[in-house]
């Protein structure tokens, strides 16, 4: 046997785990990680915030809508009373 | 009996209203053209437009004036590529709900060479105007405005020198 199976043997043997070594796996095993839970008055205020934001926003984008339509409306109008107004003026010319 | 004058009070309202909207069946026509505008607001979408119009922006600031005496504004504007699309009838449905003793129409303008009629109804009730009508049509346009609610003319012409559109001193200058 040469030095280098000795050197293998050493490192590779069986060797016994120090005392109490199964009890603290047995404990670190039983050991309940704690879970991170969020108060239930927390989750409704969010779910409040988000339902409020979330009418702000489709209120937002409904008045916007209504707002184009209004400026529409009066472009329009304006720009027929102007032509009404053209033709009478050529008329009575 | 509060409640009976209330519910009479709102009947005559409404039915004052109805007076001043005219009914616009021209969904026919929309299949046909080339480009549509419809606009339907009522009392509420107006005042909710209202709070999005902005007093800085002198076309929005002259509207969210113009907008406080109304009470809908009702629009339908077609264009067609080919002429003789609209017919006499589509125009004359519009014209049977303008009668005395509340509607008068106090311009028209008629160009037989083009084929264009102009007209402006207005609606007075006890004195005061309570709804306007522009109808504009060519031999490829058809367009009626109805305005319902307290509006001058002047105001919503007015409006030309807004929107880029020039005004109409400043059109004859011009010429």
């Amino acid at each position: 046997m040469d030095w280098l199976e000795q050197e293998l043997q050493q490192a590779l043997g069986r060797k016994e785990p120090s005392p109490g070594f199964d009890a603290r796996v047995a404990a670190a095993a039983n050991r309940r990680r704690p879970v991170l839970t969020m108060p239930r008055w927390l989750a409704a205020a969010a779910a409040v915030l988000v339902i409020t934001a979330a009418g702000a926003g489709y209120r937002y984008h409904e008045g916007q809508e209504a707002k184009k339509q209004v400026m529409l409306a009066m472009r329009l109008t304006g720009t027929k009373l102007i032509r009404v107004q053209m033709q009478m003026k050529a008329v009575r010319q | 009996m509060k409640v009976a004058a209330g519910f009479a009070l709102a009947c005559a309202v409404a039915a004052m209203l109805c007076a001043q909207q005219l009914k616009l069946n021209l969904d026919h026509l929309a299949a046909k053209a080339s480009d549509s505008v419809d606009v339907s607001l009522n009392n509420n979408m107006l005042q909710f437009a209202g709070k999005f119009l902005d007093g800085k922006d002198p076309e929005e600031a002259a509207v969210k004036k113009l907008i406080v005496g109304i009470d809908g504004i009702y629009i339908r504007s077609f264009e067609f590529k080919q002429e003789g699309v609209w017919s006499q009838a589509d125009l004359e449905q519009i014209r049977s709900q303008l009668k005395a003793p509340d509607w008068s129409r106090i311009i028209g303008v008629k160009s037989a060479e083009e084929g264009e009629n102009a007209e402006v109804h207005v609606c007075n009730q006890s004195g005061k105007v309570t709804g306007i009508v522009v109808l504009v049509t060519g031999p490829k346009e058809f367009t009626v405005a109805n305005i319902v609610g307290n509006v001058s003319l002047e105001s919503l012409a007015d409006l030309g020198g807004h929107f880029g559109l020039p005004k109409l001193e400043e059109q004859k200058k011009k010429k």
